[in-house]
């Protein structure tokens, strides 16, 4: 499935390209940035270092829309460039340890549903949380900085599909607006 | 500038991460992007309170005092990290196109951010009452959350440099 995947349309058509990995690779940065922006927000609430004028409910209403949008955003260009080289991703050991710290991630979330999110009316305006929230933001903070870490070191252990060697004097950026040299 | 990067790459702190960057330039890399992270974070939830899409029942001026700090500081760690990376890779950094656009987007950034933030405590009265409500700051505010997001572009172009054709200087060495 996976050398499949490598040879679809679609991870070809990236391959072959001069700018649509690294436009992928930015445009998964932004995305990034921006879930563990937003989530950072959330845990320092949950941990009563910041945001603590602020109901829990209110910042999660403001914050987790633009957290899973962002997520979507990432997932996919992620998917877009696992695509360029299933295989060797597949089995690269970072790639795994980011897969799994993101299902850990996911389960995380969901602890924080089953426990203090169902007491959430009684503390929702303090400042100080349950522990349970504490433990889970806390938790958080470190599973996302672990996927970081471990999504950049992917960049340095695995072989890309493709590296352009040099621009094709055909298609590079001043080409393409079609200035003089 | 080639010279000059010659020269930084020969100094011993350049050296020692040079000799050490298995490890090195990865981890200064990802303390870079939670840095970027916690900008992102910030400067997107003070132009959402600018837009009136979040932190609506705070003022603005609470809104950028609880975000205004975390901007600032992600930026000082990011001008840290990004040094580190300057020493520890100085022809990949200071012989690129896209280097010297970002740091010119960066600059334009950070002005923004710092002088929104004095204007904000000069004012306060007329930013809740009218400046807030203006269409050109709402703008300015969607330009600005724009100029992090070319920055981030070009911060990751740096690696792939070439896509600038004779534009990038490191096509000429």
């Amino acid at each position: 499935m996976l050398e499949w995947l490598q040879r679809t349309a679609v991870a070809v058509s990236i391959r072959d390209s001069l700018y649509t990995f690294p436009v992928l690779e930015s445009i998964h940065v932004v995305g990034l940035a921006l879930v563990f922006g937003t989530i950072a927000i959330l845990d320092l609430r949950l941990l009563g270092v910041a945001s603590t004028d602020r109901p829990v409910s209110r910042l999660m209403a403001d914050l987790l829309k633009w957290t899973w949008a962002a997520f979507a955003v990432t997932a996919l260009t992620g998917g877009l460039m696992f695509s360029t080289n299933a295989l060797v991703y597949f089995h690269n050991t970072f790639f795994r340890a980011k897969m799994i710290l993101l299902v850990l991630a996911g389960l995380n979330m969901l602890v924080f549903e089953l426990t203090a999110r169902k007491t959430i009316d009684r503390w929702d305006r303090a400042s100080t949380t349950p522990s349970s929230a504490k433990v889970v933001a806390t938790i958080s903070l470190v599973i996302w900085i672990g996927v970081i870490v471990a999504g950049r070191v992917i960049g340095f252990t695995a072989t890309r599909a493709t590296v352009p060697a040099e621009a094709a004097p055909d298609v590079n950026f001043e080409d393409l607006l079609g200035l003089p040299k | 500038m080639h010279q000059f990067a010659l020269w930084l790459a020969s100094t011993p702190p350049s050296v020692f991460i040079q000799e050490h960057n298995a490890w090195a330039i990865p981890a200064i890399q990802s303390v870079h992007i939670v840095g970027i992270a916690l900008v992102m974070g910030s400067v997107l939830m003070i132009d959402l309170r600018i837009l009136g899409l979040a932190w609506t029942e705070q003022s603005l001026q609470q809104t950028s005092n609880r975000f205004g700090p975390w901007l600032t500081g992600s930026l000082w760690l990011l001008l840290a990290t990004g040094l580190l990376m300057v020493v520890g890779e100085p022809v990949r950094e200071l012989v690129s196109f896209s280097f010297w656009l970002k740091m010119a987007l960066v600059a334009i950034g950070a002005a923004v951010a710092v002088s929104f933030q004095r204007a904000l405590r000069r004012h306060e009265q007329q930013w809740g009452a009218t400046l807030a409500h203006r269409p050109s700051i709402k703008a300015l505010a969607v330009l600005t959350f724009l100029v992090w997001i070319c920055v981030i572009f070009l911060g990751r172009l740096i690696a792939y440099d070439h896509v600038w054709g004779s534009w990038s200087p490191a096509q000429r060495l």
